[in-house]
């Protein structure tokens, strides 16, 4: 009945599919967390070791990078280690959640990772990170960097964290299959509970998740008091029975049109956007989360010589640039918006007018440890 | 001198079992004597484990009731719906199918099982997504069908996936069953059905509960199928252990639920195998 | 045909192929009620094809086996009135000895009585002596009781034709000599035909009323023991059945003189003249010591081996320009046994020589 072909799989759909999960690309986060497939891991390229500058010695032949799926551009690894011989091993994982808990667990042996803002306090307070010798990072220019965006990564003026880029989390809408207007989270869950019974997919994420439901209902999205997080989660468990799926990997149901609308961040909006167009991406008018994800060094790195070298190296407008066409998400960094073209800076997806940001909230540090967050999901997903 | 042999027997029967015991001690005594002390713990603040003794963790194993109710309700659903199909499979591979291709049969059962799980997972989303099954029934006129995140999805998965595992021992048994003791039965007067109940059924029942223990063991502790074709929102005691450790890195509280877990496989095939004997009547069946 | 039946089995012109071999050829054959009936031939012959045939688990290629008088043709084996001891038994291994024996009867249609199940089966297993065995696990019985577990699993169900296929293979001698005994009175006692398949001469001489000799996929001679023995219809069937000496020859005119390649003439009851193969049982010659006489049907030769059998003396003897015949004599009347290398001289009845055409 839709006007889009809606035809069975198609051979060349489902190989598209398994290429994605053999990249270890399938959408962000939490997904790959509660499938344990965060370890799938990649050794990118030894080539071009005759050609080592002066230092490399000291960088050692190899290191380990923990980051999230489909967010960065492997040609940046070729050329790292084309430069400096360093072969980069890519450590996939799908939550913040997941990379503390591996952190705290021990013998990771990462050299260099990928936490979201709201993190880092912790991982500074549990002394998983040292503060970064900035004197090691030429190519950082702290005085280009948007300060909202920086500002988790110091800490008592130390700086534990330079960011990679910034994001949101709103909501993406297939506007063919729903004609209702969506402009907020009460909307959302409304509309998922009515016009797209069956249809609407929540992250498998207690941030976002809770955290939207909260906002709906007229609360702090980092709200922790007992009385809101009951609320949410009566909300969440009455929301339940009608949802397509609990899960972050979400891109799949949308493109099949097995779903019509789901939580959502920015950079797998703009790539659904830019495949469907009936595919909007919306930010709720009563809140929601906006967020950024630092580079930072864990304590326990072996070869912290090449983790700064790497970082150093993304820093690097030139390369910071090819990162953000190839995951786009928006840049926190001047130097690097001025590189890009008119037509990333200009969707405003990618980078939405002021005024749709001021009601999102960063998320903050409490929900990380707060166990009654971890206990009201966990019962929303058991219920 | 019978006792220098004896104890050179020992020595070497000794020697023999020390690989086998050292894998139990590393890879399963220890854990589990991990898990007991951390299930007797704490959560730290940010995470992780705090000595101490309490039986807290235990006393708050409800909030996980329902995931337990899910996993002990398809945990045995899924292994008799696998039953159900993996037997006439087997018994026409075993029984009916040309010797010659017997061979080439029994490898394209095993050989999807090369490939990744997830991956074969991943091809039932589809089928059951809306751009598969649903659309072609629609085509022939049935109304709209949801049937991807629904518990008949995971089902299909759980059967799908464990198929092999439930076909292999069935067949293996169903193999060396003798086929003269089917002559000698229908020479009695028995019919074809009589004779499948009353000899095939009974002597490959060690087969059938070699193939349900399995399946059902390794069910209690699934999550990745339930995770892709539930949709999350079917939730079993596995998905909460992963929460546990992965995102919440509640320690302790997952330790205890692993406990009760180990206590409820022993529990459940206990008395599995009891029902099991008591099926095949009061002679008992020889495992092996 | 209302009248009863003569005959419990009949095959007409039935012949079986599996694929290329032709396991039975063209066989023509009536098993008599009442009659015990050995099926004898070399291994491979298509005995165990015939039984099969008649259980219902083989169906003929061509012709029609018939039990009873009723053709059998597209019946299945658990609507035939016969049962089957098989090789090696077959007895259910997860059952009991008393769950065994009474499978048959649990299997009947309207329903036997519990009761009535457990006395018939206790008497099958009184039959064959097996009363304080009901509850063992067969597995647990010896060679010997697993073959009378077989035997009351069959006769419990009275069967109208009790079919035997090999039974007494897998027991040792003096075991199987046993059964031999218990087999012909079972069957005197049950009085049902009983058709025992059995590659060995012995057990079918002594057992049956008729032998069925059996070569190739066909049938050579159907007779009593007797018979078979003494007048074997060929030269296969007087080799199968028993030693001989063999002796080339011709039959001269007039048919009753049999010239050897030698020379020697030896008498024989009227046959007619040609080449033949003639053939000597060992028990059928007398054995004389001394120096052999100059008559032209004397045997002479000379004592090479001598085998005490227990019961009876064979001897070797090299006849003079003849080669080596085997010489059975009774302990009795060999009582002052002759000596290797000693002469010795040999003679027969006319009628004792088995003449057929080469
Ligand atoms: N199921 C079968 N498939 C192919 N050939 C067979 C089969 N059963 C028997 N034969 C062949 O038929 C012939 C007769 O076999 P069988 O009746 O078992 O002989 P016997 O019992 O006299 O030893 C043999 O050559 C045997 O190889
Ligand atoms: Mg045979």
């Amino acid at each position: 009945m839709s006007k889009l072909p809606e035809k069975p799989i198609s051979a060349e759909a489902l190989t598209a599919q398994f290429m994605r999960l053999k990249r270890g690309s399938v959408s962000r986060r939490h997904f790959l967390g509660v499938t344990g497939l965060g370890l799938a891991t990649a050794v990118l390229g030894r080539t071009g070791s005759f050609s080592l500058e002066a230092h490399a010695q000291d960088l050692g032949s190899q290191m380990s990078l923990a980051t999230w799926p489909n967010y960065h551009d492997p040609a940046s690894f070729e050329a790292f280690t084309a430069k400096t011989g360093v072969a980069v091993e890519v450590n996939v994982f799908g939550s913040n959640e997941e990379m503390l808990a591996k952190l705290q667990a021990g013998g990771t042996g990462w050299d260099l990772f990928v936490p979201t803002n709201y993190t880092i306090s912790t991982y500074a307070k549990l002394k998983l990170i040292d503060p970064l010798d900035l004197s090691k990072l030429p190519n950082y220019s702290a005085k280009t960097e948007t300060a909202r965006f920086t500002q988790e990564g110091v800490i008592d003026g130390q700086t534990y964290a330079v960011p990679k880029n910034w994001g949101t989390t709103g909501m993406a809408i297939n506007t063919d299959k729903l004609k209702t207007p969506v402009t907020s989270w009460k909307d959302f869950f409304e509309l998922a509970q009515t016009e797209a019974d069956g249809r609407a997919m929540v992250h498998d994420y207690q941030l976002t998740t809770i955290g939207s439901a909260l906002v709906s209902l007229g609360y702090k999205f980092n709200s922790v008091d007992p009385a809101e997080l009951a609320k949410a989660e009566e909300l969440l468990v009455k929301v339940k029975p009608h949802l397509f799926a609990i899960n972050s990997d979400y891109q799949p149901a949308m493109r099949a049109t097995d779903a019509w609308m789901t939580m959502c961040w920015t950079n797998d909006g703009a790539q659904l956007n830019r495949d469907m167009p009936e595919i909007a991406f919306v930010l709720g008018k009563d809140g929601g989360e906006i967020w950024s994800d630092f580079y930072a060094i864990p304590s326990s790195a072996a070869n912290k010589a090449a983790g700064y070298a790497l970082l150093d190296f993304l820093m690097t407008p030139e390369n910071a640039v090819k990162e953000h066409i190839a995951n786009g998400a928006p840049t926190t960094d001047s130097r690097v918006l001025a590189l890009l073209p008119t037509e990333v800076t200009s969707n405003k997806i990618v980078y939405p007018d002021e005024a749709a940001l001021t009601p999102l909230e960063f998320g903050a540090a409490v929900t990380l440890t707060d166990p009654a967050r971890a206990e009201v999901m966990a019962r929303f997903k058991a219920a | 001198m019978a006792t220098r042999a004896g104890t050179r027997h020992r020595f070497v029967t000794a020697a023999l079992a020390a690989p086998a015991a050292l894998w139990m001690l590393v890879f399963l005594v220890l854990p589990f004597v991990a898990m007991l002390v951390f299930a007797f713990g704490r959560r730290a603040p940010e995470g992780g484990y705090l000595p101490g003794f309490t039986f807290e963790q235990f006393l708050n194993l409800p909030a996980r009731a329902a995931a337990f109710g899910n996993t002990l309700m398809l945990a045995p659903a899924g292994a008799l719906l696998c039953l159900l199909v993996a037997y006439p499979v087997a018994y026409y591979l075993a029984v009916k199918a040309a010797p010659r291709h017997r061979l080439v049969l029994v490898s394209l059962i095993v050989v999807p099982f090369w490939t990744s799980l997830l991956v074969r997972t991943y091809a039932w989303m589809y089928i059951l997504g809306s751009r598969g099954l649903p659309n072609l029934l629609s085509t022939i006129g049935l109304p709209d069908l949801r049937m991807l995140n629904t518990p008949g999805a995971v089902l299909v998965g759980i059967v799908y996936g464990y198929l092999p595992l439930m076909i292999m021992p069935i067949y293996v048994s169903l193999e060396k069953l003798d086929r003269r003791l089917l002559d000698a039965s229908a020479d009695l007067g028995a019919r074809p059905v009589s004779t499948f109940l009353g000899i095939t059924l009974p002597l490959s029942l060690p087969g059938v509960m070699t193939g349900v223990a399995l399946v059902t063991i390794l069910l209690l502790g699934e999550y990745l199928i339930p995770q892709l074709l539930g949709g999350g929102k079917v939730f079993f005691i596995g998905n909460a252990l992963v929460d546990l450790f992965l995102q919440s890195r509640n320690w302790p509280f997952g330790s205890a639920i692993a406990v009760t877990l180990v206590l409820v496989v022993v529990v459940v095939l206990t008395v599995a195998m009891r029902i099991a004997w008591r099926f095949a009547g009061t002679r008992r069946v020889d495992l092996v | 045909m209302t009248a009863a039946a003569v005959n419990d089995i009949e095959f007409r012109s039935v012949s079986k192929r599996y694929g290329e071999v032709l396991a039975v050829s063209g066989i023509d054959v009536a098993v008599p009620k009442g009659a015990f009936v050995a099926l004898l031939g070399p291994s491979g012959c298509g005995k165990t094809t015939c039984l099969r045939m008649i259980g219902g688990f083989e169906q003929p290629s061509e012709g029609t086996v018939l039990i009873d008088g009723q053709p059998m043709n597209g019946v299945p084996p658990y609507r035939r009135p016969v049962n089957m001891v098989f090789q090696h038994y077959a007895l259910f291994p997860h059952l009991d000895v008393e769950a065994n024996v009474s499978y048959g009867l649990r299997q009947r249609r309207p329903r036997i009585e519990r009761r009535e199940v457990a006395k018939r089966t206790a008497q099958a297993l009184e039959l064959v002596r097996l009363g304080g065995f009901a509850k063992r696990r067969v597995h647990e019985m010896s060679g010997g009781q697993q073959q009378r577990v077989a035997l009351a699993r069959a006769i419990v169900n009275r069967p109208a034709v009790l079919l035997l296929d090999e039974p007494l293979a897998a027991l040792d001698r003096k075991l199987r000599t046993a059964m031999q005994i218990e087999l012909q009175s079972l069957q005197r006692e049950l009085g049902i035909t009983f058709l025992l398949v059995t590659h060995d001469q012995e057990e079918a001489l002594s057992m049956s009323d008729y032998v069925c000799v059996m070569n190739a996929g066909q049938i050579v001679q159907m007779a009593p023991p007797q018979e078979v023995y003494d007048r074997p219809r060929t030269l296969f069937v007087a080799d199968f059945v028993g030693k001989t000496n063999r002796l080339s020859g011709t039959v001269e005119a007039g048919g009753t003189t049999l010239r050897l390649g030698d020379g020697r003439a030896l008498p024989v009851v009227a046959q007619t003249p040609g080449a033949v193969t003639a053939v000597l049982r060992p028990e059928a010659i007398r054995l004389d010591r001394g120096e052999c006489s100059e008559r032209m049907d004397a045997l002479g030769g000379t004592v090479t081996h001598r085998i005490f059998l227990g019961n009876a003396v064979e001897y070797a003897v090299a006849i003079d320009g003849l080669g080596e015949m085997l010489v059975t004599a009774d302990r009795s009347a060999a009582r002052d046994p002759a000596e290797p290398g000693e002469r010795v001289n040999l003679s027969f009845k006319p009628e004792s020589l088995l003449v057929f055409p080469a």
